[in-house]
């Protein structure tokens, strides 16, 4: 008995020596790391490479979504973006006050309202070697207008009638009618250019990519990483700074946040509570940005119930935004309306708005006017991939029930959350939107009755007019007053009800420097180093 | 007892041809498609139909299925809708990790379990088998997200450690590979430890009681020979068993362990296929597994079948 | 039956484990009793609090009782476990019983249907019902019931062969009792000690599957409080409000305790090769 008791003790201890070795061996490995506080020698220490990579600079960066892809035409998800913003370049950009810059492009002009020509750059090459020709461009954009290609940024040119090569530097544009949008929709990662030979010996670009821009493509491990290397012919002078960049797909929020304690990684977005966690401690700079997102929740208008105006008002009246801010976003958020803003004088302040007082005793008052005196039962749809979704959910049923509406909850997995996007199949849908970066996006994309993205049946002609004027006047204080006037106009209408655009965090170890965040590119880093 | 293999190795055959249709219209049955989730919300009808158009989905759903079951039964898996990229080798390359993985929470358990379940089950009734016995269920209790979740913020917070980043293979870099998947492993051998050590300690205790020890115990031999020398032995058997079962279960119940460490293994692959609606790696990567599956049990079958002179097989 | 009870008795293991499951059914039926607050009920302004005298347990991120929500949450638990391994257990039985006595024909269709659904991992199995069926607590307790369909049929189809050579059922047949009446007179009864064995394991099975599920997203619904989706709900605040997670995981833990100790218990006892 007592031998066998012995027997138990030695196989525990053997047990717990085993992980303390585990443990303790690399926890001396990180503390020589700590010391020297010089992560990319890190990097390859733990990866044994050899003596001459030691000087490198090697970003590694966590994210919680896996690339989809990596044509830019086709492949609209942010996790795709990031990746392939970097290895290609688009004719012109934005620079940190959203003012337009070159980028391929050294100069634009419009010739007429419905003609813009672009100087491209002399010069610029792709990675495998060949010059950037005004070719390119023009093979670019029809790529992007045919149909066969099914790409997203189609309705961004829709305007656009023909284009042509008139020099081997200068591309024009020809527009069936002004539009006031278009110089802004070229900044689009999506609208990147790209080498005609490379897509046609690869059938398209989702697995290969070769641009113009600061980073070549190396390798995709799907499920893994994606690593990019420096382009040394870039075409802006001293740039990158960094040798290589390597994406970790980290699904999970504490395998990021632990990594980023540790340092094994050097930057990873990550959740306000996390942030905050974070904000203390040592070796890590957290970094805020408003992001150009907003939520939302959106109504089918054919609903019989749903398709009264007045019941739309009663539920925006009986929601109270601030504690969506406070639970959802943990205060890291600002009340919005269907314009983020941080889309600054675009958008309208609507914390004053009567829809936006919580008034429940008004709520209750239109309902009966709507002949919902004792409320109604609904369903409200959300995606199990968010969990700031779920918890606006349920948010909003416990606000909601207040005033006797009577929801329940309906948790669907993204791909079937699309399918019901799409098809406008739940009564009322959770969800966030990107403002995007001109107020048409926000605007006509998603309300007006042709939107392709206007999926709730919203139809009015009067608020159409409005977005169309917009679209298509230049002058930017006209346009101000016209979307300032489209805003009221859908606020009351509440086809959605906006919530909230949250903050965004980036945790970023203080081994690297250059590197700021903005709401319309929170991850450039072209000028990014590592002491 | 040829026969008898050559017979089970057929028998294989239909079962995989039901998994493929099981699995081809489960999946065609799903609400959503792939074209809409690489859209998502900047879906336009056209480009929408033109994605369909490109993945041959537009096909009623029967042509489908000819389509792809005659291109698996001449090894051509197809490509992944979603990244366009060849799904065979891609699935072999997972395999590989989620194998290892499997193997290394086998062994740390077996490690563990097998020894504890031995000492418990030769004491039975005593407070060190009440003891072996609870520190299992604690194994088999706890949900693996929970342990997993619990064990990466302990770590990084009181010891300052994570596991690397990036999934590096055995043969490329052997110590970084092994530190990548212990903590992984371990947790996946947690719940499997419990299970060994419950099986070790009942087969010891059946066999403990037959005869023939009895006749060895009578015979004057010292105790500790009568358990290693012929407990043991003949304890094996229904352990191989359910070490060889375990393993088979553990190739698809990785699926949680592999998301929370970033390990792109099968499971990993299955899961973004069904969210992301990729049908073409779904349906190949869970034929796969099927098969692996079914061949592990036949092994485990054929195994005990070897080892236990006392069955037959007709 | 006496004898059992009698040995059930003795078996202070299992007692123990049969206490703990009864006192969480009992709570789990008063649940709207012993609770203070509804499980949904927020108090905007007691987000995150620890466990104090006004709420046992502390609060979650919405401000809502834990305590309330853990008993609440044994009521979702136990009824997905139930109810899950219900339906296995029925499908399993039935399907056993019709391979296991009619063979030939029978025997194969249903076996090799049983070979296919058992071909695929659990997880992904009851991932993809779910995917088809659309993720609510009902779904997640027919999934969770398929999956575990082959594993009954296949124990009761070999108990079935085992009973069935038996001297006593041979003469039934013989001298022309109905077949209908040998499976569920002679039959049934003699199969139902490696049945209930295995209903105690799967029990805990399906409680932990369900909380797998949860973690992915496709199991029960929120705001309703099962013990999963709190664990799942929990993980963000590990850090900031353990509370949150230790509540549901020491739940889980105690639950499945209980059901493996009477599970072992119930198998010493009826196993005719252990009782000596």
């Amino acid at each position: 008995m007592i031998k066998n008791k012995k027997i138990l003790v030695a196989l525990l201890a053997i047990t717990l020596m085993i992980l303390l070795a585990a443990c303790g061996g690399d926890d001396s490995v990180e503390s020589i790391d700590n010391n020297d506080d010089q992560s990319s020698e890190e990097s390859s220490e733990d990866t044994g490479e050899s003596e001459e990579t030691a000087g490198e600079q090697i970003l590694k960066i966590a994210n919680d979504q896996e690339p989809a892809g990596l044509d830019p035409h086709i492949t609209p998800a942010h996790s795709s973006v990031r990746v392939y913003s970097k290895v290609y370049s688009t004719l012109v950009g934005f620079d940190e006050n959203m003012e337009i810059t070159p980028d391929l492009a050294e100069e634009w002009d419009w010739t007429d309202d419905t003609t813009l020509v672009f100087q491209l750059r002399e010069g610029a090459t792709f990675h495998n070697g060949d010059d950037v020709t005004a070719e390119d461009v023009v093979y670019s954009f029809e790529r992007i207008l045919d149909e066969e290609t099914g790409s997203h940024i189609a309705s961004y040119f829709s305007s656009v009638d023909s284009i042509e090569a008139t020099d081997t530097h200068k591309v024009a544009f020809n527009l069936s009618e002004p539009d006031a949008t278009l110089l802004t929709n070229f900044t689009n990662s999506s609208a990147a250019i790209v080498n005609q030979s490379v897509v046609e010996e690869n059938g398209d670009l989702q697995q290969v990519a070769v641009g113009t821009g600061p980073f070549k493509f190396e390798e995709w491990v799907p499920d893994n990483s994606v690593t990019l290397v420096k382009n040394e012919d870039y075409f802006v002078d001293g740039q990158p700074a960094l040798d290589q960049v390597e994406y970790y797909t980290m699904v999970d929020e504490a395998a990021r946040l632990s990594s980023i304690r540790t340092g094994e990684i050097d930057m990873t977005t990550v959740t306000a509570q996390s942030a905050e966690l974070l904000e203390a401690e040592d070796g890590i700079n957290i970094m805020e940005y408003q992001t150009l997102e907003y939520s939302y929740a959106g109504f089918d208008m054919n609903h019989e119930i749903l398709s009264d105006e007045k019941v739309r008002q009663a539920l925006s009246m009986a929601t109270n935004r601030e504690s969506i801010v406070d639970i959802v976003w943990d205060g890291q958020a600002v009340v919005s309306g269907p314009i983020a803003p941080s889309m600054g004088d675009w958008s309208i302040d609507v914390t004053q708005h009567e829809l936006y007082s919580n008034d429940l005793d008004q709520a209750r008052d239109l309902l009966e006017d709507a002949g919902y005196p004792e409320g109604f039962e609904i369903e409200i749809t959300t995606a199990s991939t968010y969990d700031d979704m779920i918890d606006t959910a349920q948010i909003l049923q416990q606000q909601w029930a207040e005033i006797g509406v009577n929801a329940t909850i309906s948790q669907v997995e993204w791909g079937e959350y699309l399918d019901i996007w799409t098809n406008t199949s739940a009564d009322i849908l959770i969800g966030r939107n990107g403002s995007g970066s001109d107020p048409d996006r926000a605007m006509n994309y998603f309300f007006n009755s042709e939107g392709s993205a206007n999926v709730w049946g919203y139809a009015d002609e009067t608020y159409d007019e409005i977005v169309y004027e917009g679209k298509t006047t230049i002058d930017e204080n006209e346009r101000n007053e016209i979307y300032t006037e489209a805003q009221n106009y859908l606020l009351e209408q509440s086809p959605n009800l906006f919530f909230v655009s949250p903050s965004n965090y980036v945790a970023v170890r203080n081994t690297v420097e250059n590197y700021t965040p903005y709401p319309h590119n929170a991850e450039d880093i072209d000028e990014t180093s590592k002491k | 007892m040829y026969s008898y293999i050559i017979r089970r190795l057929l028998m294989i055959i239909p079962v995989l041809f039901g998994v493929s249709i099981v699995i081809f219209f489960t999946l065609r049955v799903i609400p959503g498609d792939v074209a809409q989730t690489i859209l998502g919300t900047s879906a336009t009808e056209e480009s929408l139909s033109a994605l369909r158009g490109r993945f041959g989905l537009d096909l009623p759903v029967h042509e489908q299925y000819f389509l792809w079951i005659s291109g698996v039964l001449g090894g051509d898996f197809g490509v992944s809708m979603r990244t366009g990229a060849e799904i065979l080798p891609e699935i072999l390359s997972r395999f590989a990790i989620t194998f290892e993985l499997t193997l290394m929470a086998a062994i740390i358990s077996w490690i563990v379990a097998i020894p504890l379940g031995i000492i418990a089950g030769i004491n039975r009734n005593s407070k060190t088998d009440f003891s072996v016995r609870i520190i299992s269920l604690f194994g088999v209790s706890i949900p693996n997200f929970a342990l997993a979740t619990i064990l990466i913020l302990i770590l990084s917070l009181v010891f300052n450690y994570s596991p690397p980043v990036g999934y590096v293979g055995f043969f490329e870099e052997p110590l970084r590979n092994l530190q990548i998947l212990f903590l992984p492993a371990f947790v996946l051998g947690t719940a499997m430890a419990g299970a060994v050590m419950r099986m070790t300690r009942s087969s010891i205790l059946e066999v403990l009681r037959q005869d023939f020890i009895r006749t060895v115990r009578a015979k004057g031999v010292k105790e500790r020979i009568v358990i290693f020398n012929h407990a043991f032995k003949n304890a094996m058997i229904p352990i191989l068993t359910i070490i060889g079962m375990q393993v088979g279960v553990l190739l698809g119940g990785t699926v949680i362990i592999e998301q929370i460490f970033s390990l792109p293994g099968l499971g990993q692959m299955v899961l973004t296929g069904i969210n992301q609606r990729d049908f073409t790696v779904v349906q190949g990567a869970i034929l796969f597994i099927a098969f692996v599956f079914v061949l592990i049990n036949l092994l485990v079958d054929l195994l005990y079948a070897y080892l236990d002179p006392r069955i037959t097989y007709k | 039956m006496t004898e059992f009870i009698q040995k059930l008795k003795e078996d202070k293991v299992g007692l123990a484990g049969l206490i703990g499951i009864v006192i969480v059914v009992v709570l789990a039926l008063l649940a709207p009793v012993i609770t203070p607050y509804s499980p949904d009920q927020m108090h905007t302004e007691h987000v995150m609090e620890a466990p104090s005298s006004q709420f046992l347990f502390g609060t979650d991120d919405f401000g809502r009782d834990i305590f309330s929500r853990i008993v609440h949450g044994a009521q979702v638990s136990l009824q997905v476990g139930l109810i899950a391994v219900g339906i296995g257990a029925t499908l399993g039985l039935i399907f056993g019983l019709l391979a296991g006595f009619y063979q030939g024909k029978t025997d194969q269709i249903i076996m090799r249907v049983m070979d296919v659904f058992f071909a695929f991992p659990d997880i992904l199995l009851a991932l993809t019902i779910i995917a088809v069926l659309g993720p609510s607590l009902t779904n997640t307790m027919i999934a969770i019931g398929i999956v575990f369909t082959p594993v009954f049929t296949r124990l009761i189809r070999s108990a079935v062969l085992t009973v069935k050579e038996n001297e006593y059922i041979l003469n039934a047949k013989a001298v022309g009792v109905s077949n209908i009446k040998i499976i569920l007179k002679h039959i049934t009864p003699n199969v139902m000690a490696p049945f209930i064995v295995q209903i105690t394991l799967a029990l805990s099975g399906a409680i932990l599957t369900e909380a797998a599920l949860s973690f992915l997203g496709l199991g029960v619904q929120p705001p309703n409080p099962s013990w999963g989706v709190m664990l799942n709900e929990s993980r963000a605040y590990m850090e900031i409000a353990p509370w949150l997670t230790v509540f549901p995981v020491v739940a889980i833990i105690l639950t499945i305790f209980c059901f493996n100790l009477l599970g072992d218990s119930l198998r010493d006892l009826l196993d005719p090769k252990l009782r000596q």
